[in-house]
């Protein structure tokens, strides 16, 4: 190799880059497509005609430790310094689990009880965690990332805005139940059956279409299957894969369209991390290729059931636990890639991330990144600016074609819960994640601070967030009250007729909101769904 | 030349399911000839039945919560295996570092190469490979 000639290079996903990109590489692109417009199907330049200038990115940060309290006074800071949308990060031992604080597994580990999330187990908590917050107009996702959690954080808060004298069918907001998060990135110890968690997605989405119009019941997470391994295009096919379950699931139950689904389903969550063009097309492609799948598998005329809506998040995997002030760059990089993306929503990583969860003055650095994006720096005035450059366009329809080409090979294997089940999905993240770490660990891949540019002048201490000391026991003090003094009888009958909606057919959520408003408690509900479900049969040993 | 292959027991010692970072080190230690026994999200008592059934030569900790769980882990494995040497890796921040340096533990956080896990694996079992 001469010293002009330029190496070889991918993107991060395998894709061939050229040193540089020309009219030849966009030919063989559809150009109605690549001159379309913002808001016009298949949106491959955005989801709205206006975009920022109309509708800014929502300010969207994870936040949740210790007691209903401390739950409550972080979302509260959120929102005085900037947010524009809540999301309640729970206590992964109590509620990723659906165990109370007495099981024996959460005993054992009380100590780590409200560190990476509050320890919110029945109505009650909710109440104390919303006190203060106008719920009936700031945009919520109040929890319930995992599939089997959601039913009863949904419930909670239904239950709360429904006790405010707020209708439902106004009330706004989204909630995840991630197959990702739950079946691929962050495995419980105890989890139900991907066949029931799709029944009670399906029966949340049903429950939205009739009561809550402007409710999203399920976001998609891209972002827990790419944070695992998977790459941009088999994030991408993956995505679209877990849809089609999704809408099938209702659509054949007989009561709704696949229009009527699709905007239900349409609000996904994609990672960005540090391959910032590829990023950008990835959330580019992913819009066309919604409205190409409403259109081509379900015969969804109507451009607005064709729309997708994206909430990006910053790879916490990015966040590098050596010279942390770095990660506030890292934040503002894989952000931008959001933003010239064309997201709706934003969450910044805080430069903590590696450490612990986020600090207050992590959680105000992850504001100001989004608020100097969003007013400062004069990105929102035109929509897609990079529309229409070759590399651009060219990396959009690759990353397209091989999204399709993986969404094809899942469904090949009978499915995206199929490849769940057998592991394949977990296999494919896991051959990345060991590529990625032998690249990290040879200096192919430059991690600054970490495997390059290692020299540090003036450390920068972060000890990490520490949070409240105190939640387990305070929990257990609630959650012995709670017992002796909530209606025994209406708790029990309550509890009776959820696991006979669990066991039959019917939608389970009026049975939850019912349990839940008779303070039956998130390890009880546990009981019933272990009980009718069953544990899911985890195909990876870790 | 040591005599056997090392026996390492990889276990989480919290109740959250992020596998990425175990299952990378587990890969990296199975490709150094390492025996690695996965016991998963393990309670101290689980831990300690597990080292005892599987004779291993090593345990390695991944944590992913608070210092405390890991220390009484690791009290609970002093008490019945005083001899088996432990290290931790995961999102360790650095006050929890310290407190394993003190309980003479080596603690690997986020961005430890995989090259020094290794190294210290074999390091923490050359006397049991070449008894």
């Amino acid at each position: 190799m001469s010293v002009d000639e330029p190496d070889e290079r991918t993107t991060s996903s395998g894709i061939p880059l050229k040193p540089v990109y020309g009219a030849e590489d966009v030919a063989g692109i559809d150009a109605a497509v690549i001159d379309g417009r913002p808001g016009v199907a298949p949106y491959l330049r955005g989801a709205y005609p206006g975009m920022y200038r109309t509708k800014p990115w929502r300010i969207f940060q994870l936040s949740g430790f210790g007691n209903p309290e401390d739950e409550g006074a972080r979302i509260r800071f959120l929102l005085e310094h900037g947010e524009t949308g809540f999301i309640m990060e729970h206590d992964r031992n109590i509620a990723d689990h659906l165990y109370d604080l007495d099981h024996p597994d959460v005993v054992a580990r009380r100590e780590d009880v409200g560190q990476v999330g509050a320890v919110i187990f029945s109505a009650r908590d909710y109440r104390t965690v919303l006190d203060g917050i106008a719920i009936e107009s700031v945009y919520a996702h109040p929890g319930g990332g995992v599939v089997q959690h959601a039913p009863f954080t949904l419930a909670c808060y239904w239950t709360e805005a429904g006790r405010r004298g707020i209708p439902l069918e106004t009330l706004y907001g989204t909630n995840q139940a991630d197959f990702f998060l739950t079946y691929v990135g962050c495995i419980t110890k105890q989890q139900v059956p991907t066949q029931a968690g799709l029944r009670l997605n399906a029966d949340t989405i049903e429950f939205c279409l009739e009561h809550l119009p402007h409710w999203v019941p399920v976001s998609i997470a891209g972002y827990n299957g790419a944070d695992t391994g998977l790459n941009a295009w088999q994030e991408l096919g993956a995505v679209m894969a877990n849809a089609v379950e999704y809408i099938d699931a209702v659509v054949k139950r007989g009561r709704h369209t696949a229009a009527e689904v699709a905007p239900g389903v349409a609000g996904v969550n994609f990672r960005t991390s540090m391959d910032f063009f590829e990023d950008i097309a990835k959330l580019r492609a992913s819009r066309k290729m919604w409205s190409e799948l409403l259109r081509r598998r379900y015969r969804v005329t109507d451009p607005k059931a064709q729309r997708l809506r994206i909430h990006s998040l910053t790879a916490g995997s990015a966040m590098t636990y050596q010279q942390p002030l770095n990660n506030v760059v890292r934040g503002t990089l894989m952000a931008l890639a959001g933003v010239l993306g064309g997201t709706q929503s934003l969450g910044v990583s805080g430069y903590d991330e590696a450490i612990s969860v986020p600090s207050e003055h992590a959680h105000q650095m992850s504001l100001r990144i989004q608020q100097i994006l969003q007013s400062e720096s004069r990105l929102t005035d035109v929509a897609d600016p990079l529309g229409g450059s070759y590399f651009i366009e060219s990396l959009t329809a690759e990353v397209e074609t091989r999204a399709w080409e993986f969404f094809e090979q899942i469904q090949s294997r009978g499915g995206f819960i199929a490849c769940l089940d057998s592991g394949w999905m977990h296999a494919r993240a896991s051959e990345n994640q060991i590529k990625l770490f032998d690249e990290i660990e040879s200096g192919a891949r430059s991690v600054v601070g970490v495997n390059t540019a290692k020299g540090d002048a003036g450390t920068f201490e972060v000890e990490g967030f520490r949070g409240t000391s105190d939640a387990w026991e305070r929990g257990m003090e609630r959650l012995t009250a709670l017992r002796r003094n909530r209606d025994a009888s209406r708790a029990r009958e309550t509890t009776q007729a959820l696991r006979a909606a669990c066991a039959g057919s019917t939608n389970v959520m009026p049975a939850m909101m019912d349990a839940v408003a008779a303070d039956v408690t998130v390890g009880e509900i546990g009981d019933v769904f272990r009980a009718v479900f069953g544990d899911w049969k985890v195909p990876i040993e870790f | 030349m040591p005599n056997r292959r090392a026996r390492v027991l990889l276990a989480k010692t919290g109740l959250d399911g992020h596998w990425r970072g175990l299952s990378v080190v587990a890969h990296a230690l199975r490709d150094a000839g390492f025996e690695v026994v996965l016991a998963g999200m393990a309670r101290p008592d689980e831990i300690v039945a597990a080292v005892e059934q599987e004779d291993v030569d090593l345990v390695g900790l991944n944590v992913g919560g608070r210092i405390e769980v890991v220390e009484r882990i690791i009290e609970s494995l002093r008490a019945t295996a005083p001899a088996m040497p432990i290290f931790a890796g995961g999102t360790l921040p650095p006050a929890a570092i310290r407190r394993l340096r003190e309980l003479g533990v080596d603690g690997f956080p986020p961005g430890s190469s995989l090259a020094s896990i290794v190294e210290a694996a074999r390091r923490l079992t050359a006397a049991a490979v070449e008894d």
